[in-house]
């Protein structure tokens, strides 16, 4: 029975040696040589980076947070960070409110509305996020649909959301609607139409069901939905990059203007660490969130 | 699942539940749809709600354009390669994630999932160093590399779920009647996961297909793809032709989508994002 | 949300009237020509059904027959498309279920898995919003009622199946309905649970004198713990009668076939008995009803007297099954099959002869009856 265990341990590790071995190879090495770069060690894989860029803080022995410094002093990136961070906990709370209401409504009127609704909810799931961005964009431009709609209805002064953070909040929320609606749906399909009734029985009125019933057996998926959009938002490059302003902009471009156009990858790699570190908090919550249910519904009936 | 109650009795309320569904319906539509309108619209200005004239000059430039159409068959031939490649690598994976116990199991599939939460522009930044040193930059295996990556993780969560989704006693009874592993992996195992594994990869091959700032990266300047030439587009072509790109890049997705759209509405995506 | 409108779960049902009728003490439930038809099939079908106040009922057919729609009817999770339905004598036909007095039992008990025992009995109390010490006063009463003391602060997913069923009837019984509502409540437990559980179940439901409608599609079930049984088929009631009756006189040849068993032969009367197919007549004391022609005949297993010799048909022994105090013999006479309940003692055999004690005449699957009982 043992040797059984043993053998069958060493072959799952032998199964998932191959991917791990790529995001080792491939993501791993290179977080930790990014790590060890933006501590001024410029040796390794970074002295390809390093023999280019400007403005380096590089120490030969021990480490040294000038880097971290630098661009956490800057004042353009504070406005920045406080950008992502505005942007990303909006989003956040939009999608999880709207995905609840889709789904929700999915899930109590099953009728032919509800499914068009939901299955339109859906739609940027099939929408490359390039497309998506410049389509907002477009929708949104200085002559796009919301203000010529906006110019008929008398209204003639509709800002123009194109190219402001307003645009980017919008388009993130548009491109996080579908996981948000398919994650939240499949976790109240699972919770059964008598589990509803019992509490209509028992005298609940239909509100007093969500609140009682159906949210606190849907905080799972509520809590991955929630993590999975902000640290999407946070990292997310494209959409920031297609249809924000130049400056505040969220994170994303920035390291990349940081790279590419002031050539400062040291800087850009800060930049990438400090998001990831706020990812990293954001992923705890989820992965917290999956152990402690998971304790609680092990034997679930 | 019918538990039909009325959501919304009084008038009021109803009112504002159809202004929210109708507004929805805009916000999530409405911009794909506008787009549609712009790759066939000649002259159209602020405020028309429609163009005043319409043209496919849009199209025929893009088809014209070496450039362009040589991005398209590059997109072809990476999303394919890199989709059979992350099924070879993590399919295994994943059935061993859902089967089998042993250790660091629940670490390395938190991990995979962890090390995409580094921002994707920094990870480029870094990785050139890695590519270099590998004499990856500008090959087409140091492409597919750089969107593998991408793809790892629901190729890997999405199957995992769906094999354990499969009770152990099917594959159990086929091995009591005789069949030996692989064979019972093949015609029990493999069958009933396929819906979800099927997902997995179109939506590898999609990820793949959008790839854009890696690809740029690592690519330059032999391999453009149609993502990377989207930037391009956006920046400094006529609106017309880039509308008539986007939708362009748009039609392998929803084709592809639409043919696993009952799996993914029925869960199967979802269930994948539950750590079990 | 109308809870503010209901202190209590019993003073909101006195003093709710919905018809001026004034409330009649021994109806407990009248259901009155209800039909429902669900997606394009009629389920029930112009069903009627009266149980006295404190009475229990059981709704006893096979699956399809619209036992649990009618049971989903009553409680106010679907509602009639033509009929009404009365509790108390009051019209609740388009009550939703939160304001009807009636409380339901799920068939896998539907507890919610968030929420601890004592949570789940105490929610109904809690939407009421009694005073802490009442709610907690009343749901321990509720549970030692149903027998169930330990576990009060265990997750429903943490106790037995046997324990679960409790935990479903104590959160029904909590609100004190005038109608409880049970939906197949034993078909997840064991055998051996099944019996204890529903002797409980009755013996709870006698000493609160609660008004029951129990479905079931088990008629061991049925017959062991009803006052009245309604056997429904085709989406209405084929007999309504207490389990002796039913089963000693079932009205249509379907209730004769799926209460208890049944031979059943094509038969004509001749004088002293019955003609069976093969020019076959079996001796009979009691026919239900005389007259020309055939007739389908019911005879139940003990009504067939078996014995080694003397009068009667001739009969071959095909098989004997032990059944402890009793043996059930399968023979053929002619070319018929006959079953038969007989004596333990009675020595194996391969010749016997049979006749008939009573014999139930059937024409066009209704029972036919003479005035008096009627000896040939």
């Amino acid at each position: 029975m043992r040797r059984r265990e043993l053998r069958e341990g060493a072959q799952g590790l032998l199964m998932v040696l191959p991917p791990v071995a790529v995001i080792a190879v491939f993501i791993g090495f290179p977080v930790v040589a990014a790590i060890a770069y933006t501590l001024g060690r410029a040796g390794g894989p970074n002295s390809v980076v390093a023999s280019l860029g400007q403005r380096q803080f590089i120490v030969q022995h021990g480490v040294t947070l000038d880097a971290y410094r630098d661009v956490l002093g800057n004042k353009t990136i504070h406005r920045d960070l406080w950008a992502t961070v505005w942007v990303t906990v909006l989003a956040t709370l939009v999608v999880v409110v709207v995905s609840w209401a889709i789904a929700l409504y999915l899930r109590l009127a099953d009728t032919r509305l509800a499914r068009i609704v939901s299955g339109l909810s859906v739609v940027p799931l099939f929408i490359p996020v390039v497309i998506a961005s410049y389509a907002m964009l477009v929708f949104y431009s200085s002559d796009g649909f919301m203000r010529s709609v906006a110019y008929h209805l008398g209204w003639h002064s509709f800002p123009t959301l194109g190219f402001t953070l307003w645009c980017v909040f919008l388009a993130e929320v548009w491109v996080n609607i579908p996981f948000g609606v398919l994650m939240m749906s499949s976790g109240l399909n699972g919770v059964p139409n008598n589990l509803i009734e019992a509490a209509r029985d028992s005298g609940a009125s239909m509100p007093r069901v969500v609140r009682s019933i159906l949210l606190p057996m849907n905080v799972i998926p509520t809590v991955i939905v929630a993590t999975f959009t902000a640290i999407y938002v946070l990292g997310s490059f494209t959409v920031p990059y297609l249809t924000g302003p130049t400056a505040p902009n969220l994170l994303g471009p920035s390291m990349s203007n940081f790279f590419s156009a002031f050539n400062q990858p040291q800087q850009a790699e800060v930049l990438a660490i400090v998001v990831f570190v706020l990812a990293l908090g954001i992923g705890a919550v989820y992965v917290w969130a999956n152990v402690r249910t998971g304790k609680r519904s092990a034997v679930a009936p | 699942m019918s538990v039909s109650f009325a959501l919304a009795r009084s008038a009021g309320r109803r009112v504002l539940w159809f202004l929210f569904v109708g507004s929805l319906i805009v916000f999530m539509i409405g911009p794909i749809v506008w787009l549609g309108l712009r790759a066939f619209s000649g002259l159209w200005l602020y405020p028309q709600l429609l163009p005043k004239q319409w043209t496919v000059n849009g199209w025929r430039q893009v088809f014209n354009d070496p450039n362009l159409s040589h991005s398209m068959k590059l997109s072809f031939e990476f999303a394919p390669v890199v989709t059979v490649a992350s099924a070879a690598i993590c399919l295994p994976a994943a059935y061993a994630f859902s089967r089998y116990k042993f250790p660091g199991r629940r670490f390395l599939l938190i991990s995979l999932f962890a090390v995409n939460a580094f921002p994707k522009i920094g990870l480029y930044i870094s990785m050139a160093g890695v590519f270099y040193s590998l004499n990856l930059m500008a090959t087409f295996l140091g492409v597919v590399i750089v969107q593998l990556i991408g793809t790892i993780v629901f190729m890997t969560w999405i199957p995992a779920a769906a094999f354990s989704a499969i009770p152990r006693s099917l594959e159990e009874a086929a091995r009591d009647v005789g069949a030996g592993p692989l064979r019972v992996f093949f015609r029990v195992t493999f069958p009933l996961a396929a819906p979800a594994i099927f997902v997995a990869m179109i939506l590898s091959f999609l990820a793949s297909f959008d790839e854009a700032q890696g690809t740029f990266l690592v690519g330059v300047p032999k391999y453009i793809t149609m993502p990377t030439e989207m930037y391009t587009l956006v920046l400094n072509y006529p609106e017309q032709v880039a509308a008539v790109f986007a939708l362009l890049l748009a039609v392998p997705s929803v084709l592809l989508m639409a043919l696993v759209r009952k799996h993914v509405m029925g869960g199967k995506l979802a269930e994948g994002f539950q750590l079990r | 949300m109308s809870t503010e409108r209901r202190l209590d779960g019993a003073q909101q049902r006195a003093e709710a009237p919905a018809s001026p009728a004034p409330e009649r003490t021994d109806v407990g439930l009248q259901i009155e020509h209800v039909s429902k038809d669900l997606g394009g099939r009629t389920i029930v079908d112009d069903m009627q059904l009266e149980v006295k106040a404190g009475e229990l009922t059981c709704l006893l057919g096979p699956s399809g027959c619209g036992k649990t729609t009618t049971l989903r009817m009553i409680g106010g999770f679907l509602i009639p498309d033509r009929g009404r339905v009365l509790i108390g004598g009051n019209d609740v036909t388009k009550m939703s279920p939160d304001k009807r007095p009636t409380a339901m039992v799920f068939q896998n008990y539907a507890l919610w898995p968030h929420m601890t025992v004592f949570k789940n009995v105490a929610f109904g109390l809690r939407l009421r919003k009694l005073p802490r010490q009442e709610v907690s006063d009343r749901v321990a009463q509720v549970l030692e009622l149903v027998g169930l003391t330990h576990h009060v602060h265990s997750y429903p997913a943490r106790i037995s199946g046997g324990e679960q069923q409790r935990v479903a009837l104590a959160r029904a019984l909590v609100l004190e309905p005038k109608v409880l509502l049970l939906d197949e409540p034993l078909s997840n437990l064991d055998a051996k649970l099944r019996v204890r559980v529903r002797e409980d179940i009755r013996e709870i439901q006698q000493r609160i004198g609660i008004t029951t409608v129990f479905v079931t599609h088990d008629q061991d079930e049925a017959l062991s713990i009803s006052d009245r049984i309604a056997v429904m088929s085709g989406g209405n009631v084929e007999q309504y009668a207490d389990a002796r009756s039913l089963y000693r006189e079932p009205e249509t040849t379907f209730v004769a076939s799926f209460v208890g068993a049944m031979n059943s032969y094509e038969a004509t009367v001749v004088p002293g008995g019955l003609e069976l197919p093969g020019k076959l007549v079996v001796p009979c004391d009691d026919l239900s009803a005389t007259g020309d022609g055939t007739f389908e005949a019911g005879v139940r297993p003990e009504d067939v007297h078996v014995s080694l010799n003397g009068d009667g048909a001739p009969a071959d022994v095909v098989r004997e099954v032990p059944r402890g105090h009793y043996k059930e013999i399968v023979l053929n006479a002619g070319p018929n099959e006959v079953r038969a309940f007989v004596s333990a003692d009675l020595p194996p055999a391969e010749h016997v002869r049979i006749s008939f004690t009573r014999a139930l005449l059937y024409r066009d699957g209704v029972l036919q009856r003479s005035s008096a009982p009627v000896s040939v």
